[in-house]
């Protein structure tokens, strides 16, 4: 069973604490950053010709003669897309990391919905493999719930690439995106992430790996088989080898910390062995923190 | 080059399986990875299919290979053929005798430096040399043949003791003369400590003996050994500092011939130093001093003295020396420094020659029944002897006592009591003899010297107006006899009893007015009681001595000889048949006690040699000892610790072996070691698989 009984109780439980010490700083009641139709003033700019007269800040024209323009912040509903890994380098080891995803995923769908926000799943693998459409309202979360236990490992690759362009292509409005996975994609990461930083998405990272990915068990002649793409590769594993590995596994955990950090993403790394609302916690924190 | 052991070649077939093994290893165990793009960067940069992909897992096998090979050369024990044709024979002779206890001034014994020295040799031994172990005791033994294996060699040299024994070097060379044998590169060398008689060195290099037709070990005349190689030789590695000693060289006990109850006590004393010294000899008798006499001796003086005691008891006699100094140093002292290094450090480097001990038998009460009708002389010529108890009678008792010298004086009985008797001017016929006629004037011209019932005695000058002739009809011994041959003194046996007649009338003859009658009488007494005038000689150490017994006097079947060190030695008592069967037996067998051989019909026992000074006792019960041996080392040359000057300068010994001493086996083991530990430094680290 991938969900516990008191899995729903601790959801609550971490929606009761998103609310009163995060109030405002993750998904709910976040205002979109789009100007427009709204009742709450924004800033002013200069008027131009053809502008809506009905906006000239009139009791400015009288103390000073400018003519200015009032804007407005649009109020609209944050959409929540999350993306969740589902390829097979997801079930690597008793597929703890893909159980940790989506609990997540689960506990993160949960949160948002409670603030009324709407929320989107997209799992993908080689492409988008599965999607749950957006969706509104709390009592959402057990058809969420249901959708995760369906969900499996599946496809030959990762190409988070697919995944984003499905997303784009279902969405022509932006809002946050939360991406949960290994990122263990051969074409790179940072192509497809950018994808979602021209179309103005707020994106949080959450990067999962199993403790023996970042340090291996692997010394002798062995014969190493991608779960991904079923490549298989002779190879001695020396401690220099070993060493090498871990430098480059390390790069690449840093490389994902340094793109977030560059664009003002939210990003948690984590082990797989970490709990999910341990983990959940913690990214609050982190983006609490950043605010 | 040749091996020993060529079929350990076999085991090479073990490369068959190992390579088998390798080939199974190559297929690798299966490793799923959730993705191969961190590998495949790290391999990438170094193709996996490069030269050295290919050689590490070949050097793997070749060092396996190569491991296996090592291990099969060092079984099959490998050597060089010059191995064989310059490998030595050498025998080690060790001094282990007295002298060797003297200690040196590191703290260290003269012995333990020479098995020091023993173990440095055997050491250098090389691979195919051998070396055999003598000890130079009373009598060599051969502690261990000729053997290369230096563990063995050197456990036999620290099982070694010290005795209290003289050295014998001469027949120990020749014992290791005899195991070189033809060698041609043979080597007896001596440790000692050079306190050895002069004409026992030998240190020229002699030919071996070489037996009618042997030929030489190499027929090859390109590679005959050159002459100078085939000679024998000895040679004398002397340890220890030369010192200087004070020691008894004899101590000796006898019973007084002319005093029943005294005892005459050989000592001789030598000092063994360049200095004069004074010291004091102690005796003591059962722990009760019996004499101290203060002695200065001059150097290289062997002070003698007979002393004579008395004691009815008898028992341990014990010499000591005590209080040794120098005459020339005022305060006492036993230890003089000085910077010479030939003058002797010390004035008493041996302890074992400070004592000496000696067994004076106890005397025993006789009981002497006289049967007399009366003659004052004769009563009071047996009562004179404070060992006798006199009892006299004037008529035959009835019945006669079984324990007790019974003398007819006069009248006989038809028939003789049984035990033993003294007659004296028989009367009267009996079973043994009839009396005869009167012989006029008798003088008496044949003595039987050799008897020692005639010690002492003179009778020629003794008047004897006149005396009966007796013919004895049993065998009789002459002691004193007329020039017509008439038997004046004679023995009988007498039954299981002894019988002597003196055919002497008291009261006509002045023999009772003589001298040489108490002398007879206790000479007679002496044979009846069974004692000599030359009681229990002290033994030498490393001498035999035989013991005889009654048989009676065993109780089982076997004796128990205890040493002065506590040692308990089993003499087991072989019946006719095994003495018979078993009549090669050596008389010494191996080790430090003295062994036994016995002889049951004659009632006797070898015993010896005697490896400590002390006194030994042979016991057939605890409360019983049949007998007691003093054992002193009593040897001039083992207590002078001086070496003798032509060994001081014999040049040591070169070392036997170079830098290649051990087999090539060891080598190639050691090798094979190795490269086992490198091959698994190199698979721990991944640098090979």
């Amino acid at each position: 069973m991938l969900f516990p009984p008191d899995f729903l109780t601790r959801l609550e439980y971490l929606s009761i604490i998103s609310k009163r010490v995060f109030r405002g700083s993750l998904l709910a009641q976040r205002r979109t950053m789009q100007r427009g139709s709204g009742i709450e003033f924004s800033d002013h700019r200069e008027y131009s010709p053809g502008d809506d007269f009905r906006y000239l800040d009139w009791n400015i024209f009288a103390r000073h003669g400018d003519l200015l323009l009032k804007r407005f912040q649009e109020e609209q509903d944050l959409h929540v897309t999350l993306l969740l890994d589902c390829s097979k380098s997801m079930a690597y080891r008793n597929a703890e990391k893909f159980d940790l995803a989506r609990h997540l995923v689960a506990a993160l769908s949960y949160i948002a919905l409670a603030d009324l926000d709407r929320v989107s799943i997209l799992a993908f693998a080689d492409g988008v493999t599965r999607e749950f459409p957006l969706t509104r309202g709390k009592a959402r979360i057990l058809a969420i719930m249901k959708f995760l236990e369906e969900l499996d490992v599946q496809g030959t690759d990762t190409e988070l690439s697919k995944a984003i362009q499905g997303v784009l292509h279902r969405s022509r409005k932006s809002g946050m995106a939360i991406v949960v996975s290994d990122l263990f994609d051969r074409n790179g990461f940072q192509s497809a992430l950018d994808q979602l930083r021209y179309r103005h998405f707020d994106l949080h990272i959450l990067q999962l790996h199993h403790p023996l990915e970042a340090d291996p068990d692997l010394l002798g002649d062995v014969e190493l088989e991608d779960i991904e793409i079923g490549q298989q590769r002779k190879v001695t594993i020396t401690e220099k080898a070993l060493r090498n590995y871990k430098k480059l596994f390390n790069e690449h955990q840093e490389a994902v910390r340094q793109y977030c950090f560059n664009h003002g993403y939210g990003c948690t790394q984590s082990p797989s062995t970490v709990p999910f609302d341990e983990l959940i916690l913690t990214m609050m924190r982190a983006v609490g923190a950043g605010k | 080059m040749s091996f020993a052991s060529p079929l350990a070649f076999y085991f090479l077939l073990l490369t068959i399986p190992v390579i088998v093994l390798y080939i199974l290893k190559v297929r690798l165990r299966r490793e799923p990875v959730s993705t191969n793009m961190f590998w495949s960067q790290i391999y990438d940069e170094k193709p996996p299919r490069s030269i050295w992909r290919y050689l590490k897992h070949l050097l793997s096998l070749l060092l396996q290979l190569l491991f296996l090979l090592l291990l099969v050369a060092a079984i099959a024990d490998p050597y060089f053929l010059w191995q064989l044709k310059q490998s030595r024979r050498v025998v080690l002779v060790v001094d282990n005798s007295a002298s060797m206890q003297a200690m040196e001034k590191d703290g260290n014994s003269r012995f333990d430096l020479a098995i020091e020295k023993g173990l440095d040799l055997v050491e250098g031994l090389r691979e195919r040399d051998e070396m055999a172990i003598i000890v130079a005791e009373a009598r060599p033994r051969v502690a261990i043949g000729m053997s290369g294996h230096a563990p063995t060699l050197r456990r036999t040299l620290q099982a070694l003791q010290v005795s209290d024994q003289p050295t014998t070097v001469t027949p120990a060379v020749d014992l290791g003369r005899q195991l070189i044998g033809e060698h041609p590169h043979g080597e007896v060398v001596v440790l000692t400590d050079g306190c050895l008689p002069g004409s026992t060195f030998e240190t020229v290099e002699t030919p071996p003996t070489k037996s009618p037709g042997s030929e030489a070990p190499e027929t090859n005349d390109s590679e005959t050994t050159p002459d100078r190689e085939t000679t024998l030789r000895n040679r004398y590695l002397v340890v220890g500092s030369p010192q200087s000693n004070v020691g008894i060289t004899q101590l000796q006990l006898r019973r007084s011939l002319v005093d029943p109850t005294g005892y005459e006590v050989l000592v001789k004393v030598l000092n063994a130093s360049d200095r004069p010294v004074d010291c004091r000899l102690e005796l003591e008798l059962n722990g009760s001093p019996v004499d101290v006499l203060p002695l200065e001796l001059e150097p290289n003086e062997e002070w003698t003295r007979s002393l004579e005691k008395t004691s009815v008891e008898g028992g341990e006699l014990t010499a000591m020396l005590t209080q040794i100094k120098a005459s020339d140093v005022e305060e006492e002292s036993t230890s003089v420094s000085t910077d010479d290094a030939r003058t002797p450090k010390t004035l008493n480097g041996l302890k074992i020659d400070d004592r000496a001990w000696a067994i004076l038998p106890p005397k025993k009460i006789q009981k002497v029944l006289i049967v007399t009708s009366g003659n004052l002389f004769l009563q009071k010529v047996f009562e004179a002897n404070p060992l006798v108890d006199v009892t006299l009678m004037n008529h035959f008792p009835d019945p006669w006592p079984r324990d007790s010298l019974i003398v007819l004086h006069g009248e006989v009985p038809e028939t003789l009591p049984e035990g033993d008797l003294f007659v004296i001017d028989p009367a009267t016929d009996c079973d043994l003899w009839s009396i005869g006629p009167v012989l006029e004037n008798p003088i008496v011209t044949e003595l039987n010297a050799e008897s020692r019932l005639m010690t002492h005695v003179r009778l020629d000058n003794v008047l004897v107006p006149k005396a009966e002739k007796i013919d004895f009809h049993t065998e009789a011994t002459p002691l004193a006899s007329t020039i017509s041959g008439d038997l004046i003194y004679a023995r009988l046996t007498n039954g299981a009893g002894r019988l002597l007649v003196l055919n002497v009338d008291l009261e006509e003859s002045d023999l009772a007015f003589r001298t040489t009658f108490p002398i007879m009488v206790t000479n007679a007494l002496g044979w009846y009681a069974g004692q000599t005038g030359d009681l229990n000689l002290a033994l030498r150490t490393g001498e035999i001595t035989n013991v005889s017994f009654e048989r009676d006097q065993l109780k089982g079947n076997e004796l128990k000889l205890f040493g002065p060190d506590g040692s308990i030695q089993e003499i087991p008592l072989l019946d006719a048949k095994q003495e018979n069967s078993d009549s090669n037996r050596p008389i010494a067998e191996e080790g430090s006690s003295p062994s036994a051989g016995n002889d049951r019909e004659s009632n006797s026992v070898t015993l010896g040699p005697f490896a400590r000074a002390g006194v030994w006792k042979l016991e057939v019960d605890p409360q019983n000892p049949l007998a007691e041996y003093a054992v002193n080392l009593s040897n001039a040359e083992e207590s002078d610790l001086r070496p003798a000057e032509e060994l001081g300068s014999q040049e040591p010994l070169q070392s036997l072996a170079g830098f290649f001493t051990r087999p090539l086996w060891f080598y190639l083991a050691l090798a094979a070691s190795l490269l086992f530990l490198i091959e698994w430094f190199l698979y721990q680290r991944r640098i090979i698989a």
